[in-house]
This record gives C-alpha cells, structure tokens and sequence, in this order.
C-alpha cells in the first residue's frame, strides 16, 4: 500500500516491533482506541455467529460432512460443480452491475443528460424489488416449453427461444445484475457526487480531453465505490437463492447457494455449514485480493476546506443513443417487473391476465370464494401492524448499521501503520453476507437467546432482530462508510486537531456532515435491504412482530400470489419512498452543493 | 492472510469462546433422558381447559398459514386462552426450536410440522419436542399415527396428470414408463435435494424395490437390470429418470402450472400436493391425480404434533393438540375444518374422508414409515446428487 501523501491525525507509528508498537498506539491513539471498540463490537455481532457455524461442523457428524464435500465420489457435484457455477455467476453479476452501474452513474452525474432525475430514481428501484420479482419477469418474457405449462410471451408470438436463453447461467446472471446494478449506482453515483468541480475545471482548462477527465480524475475517486458494489454483487450473486432456484434448477444447473439451501432442508445441516464455511473462505479471499488492486489507491480525498460548482460533460451526438439506453434499462428493471407485480395483484388467477381482475385481493373482505378467505391486504390489521414493525426495524437497523459502519469505514482509512486490524475490520464487516440467513439467524437465537452476563434474554425481542439485523447488514454500512469517509480530505481533520478538536467532536462536526450524502445512500440501502430481506428473520420473527417479507413467503408458500405481490407492491413502495427521502436528506445535508 | 490478522482472529475466537462459551449450530444433547410422563398427559379435556384458562395462551409454530382460522375457531371455543400462531416452514422449525432449546428459552408450546424423517431423526431423537396423544382420541387413531409422534392428517406427493389434455384417464399406469422416450423431458417434479419430502418420495420408491421389481416385470416382461454402481430396483428407476430428463423445478406450485395448465397440447405429468386440486377453478387448471399406478402413484406422509418438554403454557399445548385433533364429529368439527380438503387424508378412522378426492386405498400412494425413512434418506441423496 503506498503512503498517503498526508499523515492522518493522531500519533505517528512510533518505532519498534510492530506488535509492541500496535499495543501502545491502541493506548495512546484515540482512533487506534475507536478501531479496538469497533473490533469487539464486531466480535459480538460476526465472529460469534461464526464460531458457531465452524463449532458444529467439528463435531463427529460434522467431520464427515467435511469430508464427504471435500473429498469422496460426491464432491464433484456437490461442490466443485457448484463452486464453479457460483464463482461464474458472482464474477458476471459483478462485472455487469459495476459497467452499467457505474456508466449509468456516471451519466446522471456527470454528464447533460436529460430526464437525470427521472434516471436516478428508477435506477434505485430494482434494488428495492425482491430478486425473485426479476426472476419471474424474466419467465414471463423467456420461458420455453422446456418444463411445460404456460410458456412466456416470446415463445407465445411464435418466436423460438432457445434453451440458453430461458435457463440456466445467462437468465440467472442477467436477472441478478437488473437486481444489482442499481446498487452500484448508488454507491457509484454517491462517490461522483462528491468529485471537485474545481479538479474538472482545472483539468478543462489544460486543454484535457473529457475522456481523459473521466479516466483520471472521476475514475479514481469513484474506483472504491465501484469496487464496494462488485464485491458486495459478487457476495449477493454468489448467495442468492431465489434466481438460481427458479431459473437454473430445470435444466440442473446448481450453485452453492441451492446446494446449501437444499442441504439444510433436507436435514443435512452440517453439509450445508460446510458449503458456507467454504463460500465464505472463497468471498473472502475475493475480498482480500480485491483490497490489495484498490487497496493503494483506497482513499481519494475528494472534500477539502471549499465546494465547487460543477460543470457537466456535453455528450454532443452521443445524447439521444446513451438517453434512451440508460432509459431503456431503468424502465426494463424497474417499471416492467414492478407493473407485473402490481397488475398480477389484481388478477382474479395467479399470473394471469386472462382470467378477469378484481380489487379483492386488497380491499376485500373476507370471501370464502377467495384464497380460503383471506382478507384483502388493506384490510387485515396484521398487515398494518407489519408495515409499522418493518418500517421500525429497518429505521433502527438502518441507524445501528450506519453508526457502525461509520466507525469501520473511519478506522479503515484513517488508522495508518495498522494493516492487519483495518485489514481484519473490513474481512469481519464482509462476512455476515456469506453465511446463510437460517444459520446466522440460528446462530443469533442460540448466543442471545439466553442470558448473557448483565443482558437479559433478548429471545423474541425486537432488539434481537435489530442487532441480526445490523449484523446481516453491516457490508452495506461498512462499504457505504468506508467510501464516504475516504473521500474527506485529512487537511481538514487535521486543521481540527490543531484547533484542538477531539475525535468525537470531529466526528460530530467534520466527518459526518461532510460524509452525509454517502452515509446516507448507505443507510437506505440498509433499510432497503432489511425491509425486503426474509432469509435471515424468518427465524426471529414472533406473532407480535409481524414482517412484510415473512407474510410474503407465507402467503407465497400458500400459493397466494396476488397476495404476496400485493405485499412486495407495498415492500417497493416503502423502499422506493426511503431512498427518495435519503435524496431529499442529502440535499438538505449539503446546501452548499448544486446538485443540477 | 497475514500472521498477525491470523493471530487476531484465532485470540477473538478463543475470547468469545470463554465470554460466551459459544455454541450455534446443533445442540449437543447425546442421548435424551426418556421424558417423564407428565400427569397432563392423561388430564381429562375439562381440567385441561380450566388450567389453560390460567395459562392465558399457547403458541404455536405451523407449517401451513391455515392455522389462523385455527386460531379464530379456538379462541372462540376456548375464550380466555389467547393463541398465537407464527407460520414457518418445517425446516425453520426445526432450526428455530433447537436453538430455542440451547438458549434455554423454549419459544413454542406446540409445533406442528411436516418433514417427518427430519423430525423424528432429529428433535425427537434430541427431546426437544415430545409426543402427546390426547386420552379422547387414543383409540380413533391407529398406532402408526399415534407413535413416535401423532399425526393429524396426511398429506401427499403423487403422480398428477392434466385431465383436459387426458379426458379417458391417467396417461401413466405404472411408473417404469416414466422412464420411456415418450416421456422423456415431460416429467416434472420438485428437485429433492431442494424440498425434502420429494426426497422422501425418492426414498419410499428405493425402500419399494422389490415392488418396483414386480412393476417392472409386468410391464417389461423382465427384471430390473442393475446398472454400475446401483445396488436395487428403486435406484434404477430413479437413474433411468433422471436420464430421462426429468424436469427439476424449485417449489410445487411450478409443477402445479406445468401440468395443470389448460389449453395445452401436450402437457408433462408430474408429482405434486393431491389437495392443490382445490384451486384448479381459481387457476384455470385441469389437475388430476393418476390412479391405478403400479406399484403406486407416490406417497402419503404425515403432518405431525409435538409438544415442548418446557413448554410455558403445558395444559394449553395439550389442549391446542386435543383442538386440532378435531371433536368426532364425522368432518371432524371446526378445528379440523381448515384441513378437512380433498386430497387430505384424517388419520382419525371415525372421520369420514372429505368428498371430491378418492379415497388413500383406491389412490394406491404408499404410506411412509418416517422412522424407515429417515434410515435411507441420506444415501438416496447421495444417489442422487451424483446423478446430477
């Protein structure tokens, strides 16, 4: 890693070996003393669980399992066939999401773009739907008479699909970057956001073409952002259940994550810890590797003492083409995928538009001619109490999740002369991603569920959701953190210092102001991804806090589609409404800055 | 990774280890202390119901979302004693009630659950949940229902057909052709290393094999020639269709739509839920369940009811258990109402098998034996992940 041209605030490493040297900084250096907290806290929340997970897999029954996925006539099919699927699907999902992500980025930005706002709003969007949501629209448009049924539109006008196209890797790796592109963009468009106009204007001025303006000054600041979404992508695209289960599975294509799942459903539990102890050894050496490109170039302080205003990129012949691509993506992931949910709500038969539509399914009462009587969703008090709990969560989730990857992302950048801790702090801030929701969420009843020295036991507590939840969140946090916070000059921390600043207060007055707008993209992808997320609370949540998504897989499992996309309708509604608002926050945040 | 990160991680691992003597995972009960018999499980209804109004609630984990018309249907019996019904899947079930059980905060009373060979294998077999068989109903069940756990109904995974495209009858009579080049990439099921009780269908197909032998030799004239590395008659029949094809989808409402789907020329067969008939209106769908399948069409496997050994409210999970076991009425009264569908099958003898569905004889599924199962299931899964 080269050295920042400015030391960080605080001690510099005094010399000595470096383990008696990391023990006096952790004394002395209050941001060594923030990055110790920040560690425990970490422990708590990922090594714990994790312990757990390897604990039971080195039991006798859970040596076996090892060496039946390791070694022996199964593990070609169980894992190495598996391993390979994943790592094609992680590494496609990343490259698509971090291209047009960031190109699409990059346009709302930078360039003169029409419609931008119209853009940047759709573009979080997908985000926001469940990834089975894609998946689905996806067969609605593709589907073959491979597995029989109902085929999809194109094949319905006549027009061959091939196989290649209606399953297997390419649909599987093409639904999960309509889901995952806009996450990058999001963080992409959030590092943009905070580029110099003064740097570009200068760079115009020495006669610098704009390619070469984007490739130098607006890569750079934006290349950690980028490669927080592909990592984050990569994770989701190797986890994800949903697309590969509905799409891969007729035409036996498999990856870790059914492997996984479908070891754990049918008993093998241990199997399926294997499966997750080795995807997270795989991610995490993806991560590390990753870390190591960037990782020289990791902070681009980008916010010094003055904003600037800037001038955006004319993209002369290039406007209506680039226009209508970046429109036409936003409508083909957002707009379409979410009309067929909200239209199939309305429809008197499941996923179908020729049976007649009624607004039973979200005004009626209760018919026993309908879903065995349920109640339309606006009228069932359960769904109001669910609305009111989810929002709760995912708002403290979203506070606790931001906090702390605030703090991890500050000790990554700032601590200097300490690779192996911010090198530890960024693994353990990856990891929740990468064991599965049912074993984490185990994981969690089993070490909270008792008492623990002065903590009650939080089993069935909404706080026992809010801490899994922070958990299960924290690589948003942290990644949206890390790339906030490095963007902020040390010159102006260190101007604090010498005015005698401590670190709290220059965190409430300088690094969080400063950091808002990337904090705050951040914490509405958290609450976004709690709002929507099942895997990991489905086994946390008890009658009285009732969850959206837990009603949608059980009104899904019932075969109650309209009601389960009436719910995700109202999922997409308050997850689209808290990043429009994060939006509006950033502006207020920042008035100083033109946002065009 | 570096020494030092190493050397990091190792230290907060041992820490936690101490701070909270982790744990996660499977509980490491050994062999469970056989449970005392509790004097509630031989109370008369009466004073089950007069303790349980003192206990106030009862909760309950279900697999299926129909357990709150259960809960209107109890509460209005049982006015006093509030339940609370959370609806997870079998396999959270069983995650969730062993954690629950380490943490020592046992978060049921009741669990009603399907996943039988799970189950029994499982938390049975650890104690942490327990059998109890209402006094009442004790000699309306057969044993087999009764013991390890009781069972209220049985559900099915069998061979269902789309009667529009079939209007003379079912396509199929005995399972060796599903293996034959005409239907060669037209038969769907769920895949069974993805839901479990397709795997216990592959299971009772390979506990069958001399069945199957018999099945194949009407048919075909001859016995099952064994192929390498196969060791019965079953796993033939499960190789053969597997290079048949076979379509593997994700969850049975997919082969609901697949076979069921009217206005198809050619539509696949499939083994599915004989009770999702009941939407075939609502979904435009012809569904129809093959009878007469040598040696059968598929099985039946049971629902079962357990209770805590530490349940909070012990006199309510009994008498939640006792509700759900219906009143004797021939439709079994209004706790059972919820599960009184065609295609489901009572496991009370004096309850009349509602209309519409042909009766579990006449349909031919085997009737699993979870415990038998559950001995053969991991290598049928080994089986069968090798078959790709």
């Amino acid at each position: 890693m080269t050295a920042p041209t400015l030391a960080p605030p605080g001690a510099p490493p005094p010399p000595g070996p470096p383990a008696a040297g990391l023990l006096r900084r952790l004394v002395t250096d209050p941001v060594a003393r923030l990055g110790t907290l920040v560690a425990a806290v970490l422990t708590v929340l990922v090594v714990v669980p994790m312990v757990g997970l390897v604990a039971s897999t080195l039991r006798p029954t859970g040596r076996e399992a090892w060496s039946d996925v390791l070694t022996g006539r199964l593990a070609g099919s169980l894992l190495w066939e598996p391993l390979g699927n994943s790592l094609l699907i992680g590494t496609a999902t990343a490259a698509g999401s971090v291209l047009l992500g960031g190109g699409l980025a990059w346009l709302v930005v930078m360039t003169d773009v029409p419609f931008r706002r119209t853009i940047g709003l759709l573009a979080t969007v997908p985000f926001a739907l469940p990834s089975f949501a894609l998946a689905l629209a996806w067969e609605t448009v593709f589907r073959n008479d491979l597995v029989g049924g109902r085929v999809g539109v194109l094949a319905d006008l006549g027009v061959a699909v091939p196989d290649w196209l209606a399953w297997g890797p390419v649909p599987v790796a093409a639904t999960l970057v309509a889901h995952y592109f806009s996450l990058s963009f999001l963080l992409a468009a959030a590092a943009l956001a905070t580029v110099n106009g003064e740097l570009m204007e200068a760079a115009a001025m020495t006669g610098a073409g704009r390619l070469r303006i984007a490739r130098s000054i607006a890569l750079p600041v934006v290349a950690p952002a980028l490669l927080s979404g592909g990592l984050l992508a990569f994770a989701e695209g190797v986890g994800n259940f949903a697309s590969p289960a509905l799409l891969g599975l007729p035409v036996r294509f498999h990856t870790l994550s059914t492997r996984l799942h479908g070891a754990v459903v049918t008993g093998q539990v241990e199997r399926g810890y294997v499966l997750s102890i080795v995807l997270v050894a795989v991610a995490a050496t993806i991560l590390l590797a990753g870390n190591r490109v960037v990782g020289g170039r990791r902070s681009y302080a980008t916010i010094g003492g003055k904003g600037g205003r800037r001038t955006l990129v004319g993209l002369g012949p290039w406007r209506v083409p680039l226009t209508a691509a970046a429109v036409g993506l936003c409508l083909a992931t957002s707009v379409l995928p979410g009309l067929v949910l909200l239209a199939t709500s309305f429809a008197r038969r499941t996923n179908s538009f020729t049976g007649g539509f009624t607004l039973h399914f979200w005004t009626g009462a209760s018919d026993p001619a309908f879903a065995q009587g349920q109640r339309g969703v606006l009228r069932d008090p359960q769904i109001v109490e669910a609305v009111l709990t989810t929002v709760g969560l995912g708002l403290a989730v979203a506070l606790a999740a931001t906090v702390l990857g605030t703090a991890v992302g500050y000790v990554g950048v700032r601590l200097r002369g300490a690779r192996p801790v911010t090198g530890a702090l960024a693994l353990l801030s990856y990891l929740p991603f990468l064991v599965p929701g049912i074993a984490l969420g185990a994981a969690f009843i089993a070490q909270f569920g008792r008492p623990v020295g002065p903590l009650p036991a939080l089993y069935g507590t909404f706080a026992l959701l809010v801490i899994a939840g922070t958990a299960y969140t924290l690589p948003f946090a942290a990644q949206a953190g890390r790339s906030a916070v490095g963007q902020i000059s040390p010159d102006v921390e260190e101007a604090a210092v010498m005015a005698g600043a401590g670190l709290a207060r220059r965190g409430a007055r300088i690094v969080v102001p400063l950091a808002a707008r990337g904090l705050l993209a951040g914490a509405a992808l958290v609450f976004v991804n709690i709002v929507r997320d099942l895997s990991l609370v489905v086994l946390l949540v008890t009658p009285a806090l009732p969850l959206l998504s837990v009603l949608t897989y059980r009104y899904a499992a019932e075969g109650f589609a309209q009601f389960a996309n009436a719910i995700t309708v109202i999922i997409v509604v308050l997850s689209v409404g808290a990043t429009v608002l994060a939006r509006r926050l950033e502006r207020t945040a920042r008035p100083w800055e033109e946002t065009g | 990774m570096s020494q030092l990160l190493a050397r990091t991680l190792a230290a907060t691992a041992v820490l936690c280890l101490t701070l909270t003597a982790c744990g996660g995972g499977v509980p490491d009960t050994g062999a469970p202390a056989p449970a005392a018999p509790d004097p509630l499980d031989t109370a008369p209804t009466a004073e089950l119901v007069e303790r349980a109004r003192q206990e106030g609630q009862v909760v309950v984990y279900s697999f299926t979302s129909r357990i709150a018309q259960v809960e209107a249907e109890f509460e209005r019996t049982y006015p006093g004693v509030d339940l609370l019904a959370t609806d997870i899947s079998s396999t959270e079930q069983i995650a969730r009630i062993r954690a629950e059980a380490e943490a020592g905060s046992p978060g049921a009373d009741v669990a009603y659950l399907s996943d039988a060979p799970v189950v029994l294998d499982e938390l049975l077999a650890e104690g942490t949940v327990r059998n109890y068989v209402p006094p009442r109903i004790a000699g309306s069940v057969p044993d087999r229902f009764r013991e390890p756990l009781l069972a209220s109904r049985l559900s099915t995974k069998t061979l269902m057909y789309n009667e529009e495209a079939h209007p003379a009858g079912p396509p199929v009579t005995n399972l060796w052709e599903l293996t034959d080049p005409q239907w060669r990439g037209r038969v769907v099921m769920v895949d069974p290393q993805v839901r479990g009780d397709y795997l216990d269908l592959m299971t009772e197909v390979v506990l069958r094999s001399p069945e199957m032998d018999e099945a194949h030799r009407a048919l075909r004239g001859g016995p099952v020639v064994l192929g390498d590395g196969i060791g019965s008659a079953g796993e033939q029949w499960i190789a053969d269709l597997y290079a048949n094809d076979v379509v593997l989808v994700g969850d049975t409402d997919e082969v609901n739509a697949a076979v069921g789907a009217r206005g198809q020329q050619d539509p696949p067969v499939g083994f599915t839920t004989y009770s999702d008939r009941r939407d075939n209106e609502d979904e435009n769908r012809a569904l129809q369940a093959a009878t007469g399948v040598a040696p059968a069409p598929g099985i039946a496997f049971p629902a079962l009811l357990g209770v805590t050994p530490d349940a909070a409210h012990p006199a309510a999970a009994r008498l939640l258990v006792d509700f759900l076991m219906g009143d004797g009425s021939p439709d079994g009264g209004p706790g059972f109402a919820p599960f009184y569908v065609p295609g489901d099958y009572p496991t009370r003898t004096d309850v009349v098998p509602p209309s519409g569905a042909v009766p579990l004889a006449e349909l031919g599924a085997w009737t699993i034996d979870p415990a038998v199962v559950a001995g053969r299931r991991g290598d049928v899964a080994d089986l069968i992940l090798t078959l790709g």
